[in-house]
């Protein structure tokens, strides 16, 4: 569901096309804690990604507080999870390619 | 220059409540008649307005004010002639209701600098029609013209026996003495055309306000585009007035693939393509360094008058100065809201990589306002519209004569255009006549049988929950 990858010294984080409360749980569960403990930069490849609860939102902002804001990267977002970072307000703290 | 009849706000409500009163007995045909004279007056006055307007405030092209003008008089007009707007207005027997037309009371109209003379016809006429008496409060660098075109359709009101003081003009009032006006107790609406400073006083004044909200507004030129015809509607549109009115392009994204195609039809008609250096120049001329927004200075200004500014070498008969930028935002100040003939330039290789920079672009201070679209795909016009926060989303259509109405689509004709929350306004619609009416409703008794077929007894009966009461509700009897 989650493909968490390590490339010299820098994680990248793909998602499944909905990440609704459920798949945001697992992440939490399965994922999250691999890229708090390691402490490195991150990037969450959002490309497929067409919908985002409001607990990746969440997450988002948990990940961008363990690893500093400057260390998180989302990239590759749709134009309607793009818009939900706006609508949120988010754009401005994390960053958004 | 003509005086302001008085400048005593408690005198000039006094006036305006009295002639409230007079106007509420007017019937329909009476109202007609007054709006249809000073549609004819304006219409007969507007290139003297144009010119008079251009002269005094610098700003933009005597002649496109002239076509301004046509739209606050003959297309304002057409809009709203057959309006029923005194008395029962609708009447649906099924229903019961019946909706009876009451004016709101004296309006208040702050007018821009950019439209002196065409928002003051707009909005006298759509004040009249629905028996409201206006107070103008003119721009303080439009004064004369403002008020000159506020005098000429308060004459023609009278010569149809308009209630006096119908309409009045203030100038030069001193700022407390507008804050003042606009929160006086018998005004009834601030109708509120202007900057964002003179808007959230109205909205702040306590006193129930329409106002407007800045733009930004991104115009797309999508694979599916023409991209010939699409250059040729965008300058029509951003030249219109030396690129003073709030929904004109601010700017241009463009598909890679048509982005050759544009760039030559560009250079065709005399754009002025700016290397970075340039921009950074421009940059210090068009942003103003405190506010980090437009400067006062370049607003409705040719393009060769803006690039002599900065320093910037063009032909005198450049017709619009383009800008290149890798990003959106405050690193890059001309991809924000400039009324002059400047358009941001951006090249994406994909629709989504398109949408992605204009929702950037919508976001950058443009929310509620205009968007643009250039393309001959239904679903991409479509997902365009979804994702961009704007009251209109004009497609294939030059954005500045698209966006006041009835001229290349049949929105309402406006020179007051509705930012919905995005830009801090109640609504995102074409602001006219039907925006300034109390609308009263006779209910007649029409009996909820579904209701009344409903044991009250249930609803005290905790057990029961909403599925079983909907089932009950809707049961057939």
């Amino acid at each position: 569901m989650f493909d968490l990858k390590d490339d010299a010294g820098r994680l990248t984080c793909a998602f499944p096309q909905r990440m609704d409360t459920l798949a945001c749980q697992q992440y939490e569960r399965d994922v999250h804690p691999k890229v708090e403990s390691a402490g490195k930069p991150v990037t969450f490849d959002l490309n497929g990604v067409g919908y985002v609860a409001s607990s990746f939102l969440r997450i988002c902002l948990r990940t961008a507080q363990s690893v500093g804001a400057e260390n998180l990267f989302i990239s590759n977002c749709a134009p309607e999870v793009r818009k939900v970072f706006k609508i949120a307000g988010l754009d401005k703290q994390l960053n958004i390619k | 220059m003509i005086e302001a009849p008085s400048v005593n706000v408690d005198a000039i409500m006094r006036k305006a409540a009295a002639s409230a009163a007079v106007f509420s007995e007017l019937d329909q045909a009476h109202v007609d008649r007054i709006v249809r004279a000073v549609f004819k007056a304006g219409f007969a006055a507007r290139v003297r307005l144009a010119k008079m307007a251009a002269e005094e405030t610098g700003l933009g092209r005597w002649q496109d004010k002239v076509v301004k003008n046509v739209v606050g008089s003959l297309l304002v007009y057409e809009d709203i002639k057959d309006l029923k707007t005194v008395g029962v207005v609708s009447d649906d027997p099924e229903s019961g209701i019946v909706e009876i037309a009451q004016p709101l009371g004296p309006i208040l109209a702050v007018i821009p600098v950019t439209n002196p003379t065409s928002t003051v016809l707009f909005k006298i006429l759509i004040a009249l029609k629905t028996r409201n008496p206006i107070i103008i409060k003119p721009h303080r660098n439009a004064a004369k013209s403002s008020i000159e075109a506020a005098k000429i359709c308060y004459d023609a009101a009278l010569q149809e026996d308009a209630p006096d003081d119908c309409v009045q003009w203030v100038a030069d009032l001193p700022r407390e003495e507008t804050q003042k006006l606009m929160a006086h107790k018998d005004l009834a609406l601030v109708l509120a055309t202007g900057g964002g400073g003179v808007v959230k006083a109205a909205y702040s004044s306590g006193t129930p306000a329409l106002g407007v909200g800045a733009g930004n507004v991104p115009v797309f030129i999508e694979a599916s585009a023409d991209p010939v015809f699409a250059v040729e509607a965008v300058l029509s549109s951003k030249l219109f007035d030396n690129g003073t009115i709030c929904c004109s392009e601010q700017a241009l994204v463009v598909d890679r693939s048509l982005a050759e195609a544009v760039k030559r039809e560009l250079v065709v008609r005399k754009a002025r393509f700016l290397s970075d250096e340039e921009i950074r120049r421009l940059e210090a001329v068009v942003i103003d360094p405190k506010t980090k927004v437009m400067s006062v200075d370049v607003i409705g200004k040719s393009a060769a008058a803006v690039a002599k500014m900065a320093g910037i070498s063009v032909n005198e008969d450049a017709s619009v100065l383009i800008a290149p930028l890798k990003g959106v935002g405050e690193r890059y100040p001309i991809s924000g809201e400039v009324l002059c003939p400047l358009l941001a330039y951006y090249e994406v290789d994909s629709f989504e990589q398109g949408l992605n920079l204009c929702i950037d672009l919508n976001y950058f201070g443009g929310i509620g306002h205009t968007a643009s679209l250039y393309s001959n795909d239904e679903e991409k016009i479509l997902r365009f519209s979804k994702l961009m926060n704007a009251g209109r989303i004009l497609v294939n259509t030059p954005s500045a004569q698209g966006g006041v109405g009835h001229l290349f689509n049949t929105l309402h004709p406006s020179l007051t255009l509705g930012c919905g929350s995005g830009g801090k306004n109640i609504t995102t619609d074409n602001i006219t006549a039907r925006h300034l009416l109390n609308i009263q409703r006779i209910a007649r008794r029409r009996v909820n049988a579904k209701f009344a077929a409903l044991d009250p007894q249930l609803f005290f009966d905790e057990k029961v929950d909403a599925e079983q009461v909907e089932r009950l509700y809707h049961k057939n009897t």
